[in-house]
């Protein structure tokens, strides 16, 4: 078992009343799943994804990662271990504007203290699964969207995660650069084991992943 | 990792040209200014630090009450220094040191006029000024010798070795040069070309032994190990066994190393003196610094929304804080070196001008490792200060919050930003009040009645014949139509160069200790400076041949004497009976800043020093100068024809306080400007910001004028917090400033206003620009990006 929601609540307060983002999840995820979480706007998709990316936190229920208990970790110590285990990958990319291809995919290593020539070979290595060696020195701007999104997704992957996390991977890609980046999910997910869990408002980009989970106003349903 | 920051740091500040370009240009020029700042204080500190034996070097001080209060003095009795060497075997070394005094130099047909003082054989011992060639124990033993420094050796021989060479000194006695100086550094307050033994002023029958003549500046130098404490108060009452007159004058020994930044004493004790100055510029330096550093912050602050998102995915993919923290100081730093190195390029290049204006000259040695220990060391200080408050600010981004795109930026009544604005502005104008102040002072004292007319007055120092062809000079000068009316004064008439309380009159009391000053003239005084008579008449040697005992009073001498009928009252000085045969207007004989004193003037043209003389407005000075050189080069062939103008040598009463006024201003100027480009930057970004909602209330019907008040009136209301905070600040400083001169401005509330409406209008012009630039953007354009 990788991780373990059970009775996850999640509310804020607004005008004396209390709005539930997430109201009772309990969720089991094994190691090597595909994972679809479908749900209109507001049905606290992403909100879920952040709380088992611990970004966010919530105010009842139990997680369980790995053997931790999530919940009563202190903020240090879920920052390091979402960093050591989960990868992200989001909708807008969020590539670093100022670094090139090769220097945003180097940077998770930097920051875990890789030596310089391990650093050098696992980039190589990564640009060469990926295909875009021609592209490491250009930087975000010069890319197409696609393109950018598999840097994404290389950069969250460079420093081998357990997770990967994807908010609305190819919410900002049309429709042939999205069946890539599924593809390319699919094959991570069946060849190198990769667990991933994804948000989609896609029927059929859902339709990759080996489960699907349907949120409504913050219920599982 | 740090090869990583770099890049990112250097991208950035590529990507934000105009941004990167005020933020650098502001720090630059702070930092330019407190390095300029520093260096002249480094400078200014150094003076006389150089003796190696200047922990038991001491000036001899005396200290006496006058009038209740003690007056501290530092020119001592001739027979002083012989005095202590022989009752205080503490005492290793003594030297007088006679005031600097012009002679004229002959060599062949060389004539060279130099400035050097008259001192005793261990004066070499006490001070390190290094012989170059010659032996200090010999070199001033001899009457006839005579040490020169290597910039007059050189003007004298040329390359010549000057050892034993003979020299003509005033065109009468003959020195042998004995030793060659090291030229002086320019940071001691002794000035100096030549020194001349003691021995020489008895030759020349200038010594005199009275205790009540203090004329000579006396140092003494301890033998190592004596307890200054013990020996102090030993020699405390020197004179009760010595002097007759006032033995109950106390005898002080001041450290010498402090006489240049310290020695103004008030009521005994030492109350500064330049180092008053030195401060003032030293907080002026470190407002600038902040100021700068202040700017920086909100400039990065500003932008740190546009950093966000970087923040939040450094921390998404592993960043910790710590590195994040680390990252943006590196970039702080990285900026402040670029406007480091910048504000060594405008120092290399402002230098020479802030030198004319600071009179020094000041350099910048590339070569001391302390040179570059400090710029390290300020490129870290300003790095770190500035980039602190980013750097923390921007690092406690919460990633998810970045990344979910609802970053919210502050909104709350009192921000850090506001807060640094307000401290930014209040500054300023405390800075715009002071230029005010100290310019207003200056014009009104310089607008002060001087008492008489310094136009066109000319006076000339009585060297080689003149004196004892006076009368001859006086008619020729008269007779060619150059000069209107010509005279003999003791001093010139910018400069008071003897007073005393030892003065007798009808009715004076017995405790009076008032300071009176003296002057000393001949025929013809009041008509050649245009004195105004108030009663009496001019002196007069050919009617009124009883004039050798007459004497002229000013105003207040004839108040505090308390004479209701002043002519033909007697006063008993220097111990003659003077007759007052006239009363003048107050005139300024000292400083045009304080009171004027009581003030007689004997008519002695004996005594005399100067030919004071008017020109004739008639002609061209240039032709009446040519006619004067004329006359002296026949009266007296030996020297060379020297003049000075009164208006020239009056102007330069006011050099200190003109100086003062000139730094305050500029640095007000640089100030203004810092803050500026902060607050320009500020209102960019906060325009930016806003682009959203100016977008939204121009669709609603919002007019350019109404946006660009909109935007304006928040940066406004924070300068008007600063003029109000700023008002009694300033008003406290320049009032204390101000205590220092008896004649002064009075503080006026329109210096308040003044100040208040420049700041406003100067801060209304930098966020006009943005603002209306934002109001008037198509509000298409602004919808659509987000």
């Amino acid at each position: 078992m990788l991780l373990q929601l059970n009775n996850i609540f999640k509310w804020v307060n607004s005008g004396g009343q209390r709005i539930f983002l997430l109201k009772d999840i309990n969720l089991n995820v094994n190691e090597g799943e595909f994972i679809s979480i479908m749900g209109p706007s507001g049905s606290g998709k992403s909100t879920l994804l952040n709380v088992i990316g611990m970004l966010d936190g919530f105010d009842e229920g139990e997680y369980h990662f790995l053997e931790e208990s999530v919940h009563s970790l202190k903020e240090k110590h879920r920052a390091n271990l979402y960093k050591e285990y989960i990868g992200f990958v989001f909708q807008s990319y969020h590539l670093l504007d100022e670094l090139t291809v090769k220097e945003n995919l180097e940077m998770p290593l930097l920051y875990k203290k890789f030596k310089g020539s391990e650093r050098k070979a696992m980039v190589a290595d990564m640009l060469d699964r990926f295909n875009i060696v021609g592209k490491k020195d250009l930087f975000p701007a010069q890319l197409s969207g696609g393109q950018q999104q598999l840097v994404g997704i290389a950069r969250a992957l460079i420093s081998n995660p357990k997770l990967i996390l994807a908010d609305e991977p190819t919410g900002n890609l049309n429709s042939a650069q999205g069946e890539e980046i599924m593809e390319l999910f699919k094959k991570l997910n069946e060849e190198d084991g990769v667990t991933i869990i994804q948000v989609t408002h896609s029927e059929k980009n859902a339709a990759y992943g080996s489960r699907i989970i349907n949120l409504l106003d913050g219920r599982k349903v | 990792m740090f090869k990583n920051y770099l890049k990112i740091a250097w991208r950035n500040l590529l990507r934000n040209k105009g941004f990167s370009l005020l933020n650098i240009i502001g720090l630059s020029i702070g930092l330019a200014v407190v390095t300029l700042i520093v260096l002249w204080i480094n400078f200014e500190v150094s003076y006389d630090r150089f003796h190696e034996n200047n922990d038991r070097v001491y000036q001899v001080n005396n200290q006496y009450p006058v009038d209740g209060e003690i007056w501290t003095w530092n020119s001592t009795p001739k027979i002083m220094a012989s005095v202590i060497a022989k009752d205080y075997p503490e005492v290793e070394n003594v030297s007088r040191y006679n005031y600097e005094d012009t002679f004229l130099f002959s060599i062949g047909d060389k004539r060279i006029k130099s400035t050097g003082s008259i001192v005793d054989p261990d004066f070499l011992k006490i001070f390190s000024f290094p012989l170059v060639e010659g032996n200090i124990e010999t070199v001033l033993k001899d009457v006839n010798s005579v040490v020169v420094t290597q910039k007059l050796a050189e003007k004298l021989f040329g390359n010549e070795s000057p050892i034993g060479k003979i020299l003509k000194v005033d065109n009468a006695d003959s020195f042998t040069v004995t030793g060659v100086l090291k030229d002086l550094p320019r940071n001691t307050t002794f000035n100096f070309e030549f020194l001349m033994p003691w021995a020489y002023l008895h030759q020349k029958g200038w010594n005199d032994d009275y205790w009540s003549n203090n004329s000579v500046a006396t140092y003494v130098m301890l033998k190592s190990g004596t307890n200054y404490e013990i020996f102090s108060k030993k020699i405390k009452s020197l004179r009760e066994r010595y002097d007759k007159e006032s033995p109950e004058m106390e005898t002080l020994l001041y450290p010498f190393e402090r006489t240049y930044l310290y020695s103004k004493f008030e009521n005994g004790i030492e109350v500064g003196g330049r180092i008053d100055i030195i401060r003032l510029f030293g907080i002026i330096a470190g407002i600038i610094l902040i100021i700068a550093c202040i700017n920086f912050m909100n400039l990065s602050t500003a932008r740190s929304e546009k950093r966000a998102k970087e923040v939040g995915v450094r921390k998404v993919i592993g960043a910790k804080k710590g590195a994040l923290v680390s990252q943006f100081l590196g970039e702080s730093i990285l900026i402040s070196s670029i406007a480091a190195f910048l504000a060594i390029l405008i120092v290399w290049a402002s230098l020479p001008s802030f030198n004319t204006l600071i009179e020094r000259e000041l350099s910048l040695n590339f070569t001391d490792k302390w040179f570059w220990l400090s710029a390290v060391g300020i490129v870290l200080f300003t790095g770190v200060l500035a980039g602190s408050y980013p750097a923390l600010y921007l690092s406690s981004f919460k990633p998810v919050s970045v990344i979910k795109g609802v970053f919210k930026k502050e909104s709350t009544l009192v921000s850090p930003r506001k807060v640094l604005v307000v401290l930014q502005f209040s500054i300023a104008i405390i800075l715009i009040t002071a230029t005010i102040v100290v310019n207003q002072q200056l014009v009104n004292v310089q607008d002060r009645d001087l008492g008489y007319n310094k136009d066109k007055l000319v006076y000339i120092a009585m060297e080689g014949t003149i004196k004892e062809k006076y009368p001859l000079i006086k008619e020729a000068l008269l007779n060619s139509g150059a000069a209107t009316a010509v005279t003999r004064t003791v001093s010139p008439p910018t400069e008071n160069w003897s007073n005393s309380w030892d003065i007798g009159w009808k009715g004076k009391k017995e405790d009076d200790k008032t300071l009176i000053l003296r002057f000393t003239a001949d025929t013809d005084i009041v008509k050649t400076l245009g004195l105004e008579l108030v009663a009496g008449r001019d002196l007069d040697h050919i009617r009124f041949p009883t004039d050798s005992t007459a004497m002229l009073i000013n105003e207040t001498a004839m108040r505090h004497m308390g004479f209701e009928q002043p002519i033909g009252q007697q006063v008993e000085d220097m111990g003659r009976q003077w007759n007052v045969v006239g009363v003048v207007k107050d005139f300024i004989l000292t400083s045009p800043f304080q009171k004027i004193e009581p003030i007689i003037i004997h008519s002695a043209g004996e005594w005399t020093n100067f030919i004071t003389l008017k020109l004739n407005g008639e002609y061209k000075t240039a032709h009446n100068i040519a006619s004067l050189s004329q006359i002296f080069k026949e009266y007296n062939p030996e020297y060379p024809f020297e003049y000075e103008f009164v208006d020239q040598q009056y102007a330069k009463k006011f050099n200190d306080e003109k100086q003062t006024g000139q730094l305050v201003s500029l640095f007000t100027v640089l100030t203004i400007f810092i803050s500026c480009l902060g607050l320009f930057g500020l209102t960019s970004y906060m325009a930016e910001n806003r682009i959203k909602e100016i977008g939204v209330r121009k669709v609603l019907g919002a007019t350019v004028q109404s946006i660009t008040t909109l935007l304006s009136v928040d940066f406004l209301k924070l300068v008007l917090i600063s003029i109000v905070l700023a008002i009694p600040v300033s008003w406290y400083f320049m009032t204390k400033w101000l205590e220092s001169f008896a004649y002064k401005v009075t503080i006026s509330w329109w210096f308040f206003a003044l100040a208040g409406v420049l700041a406003l209008a100067i801060a209304f012009l930098t966020v006009s620009y943005q603002a209306i630039k934002a109001a008037i953007a198509n509000p298409v354009k602004s919808l659509r990006t987000e």
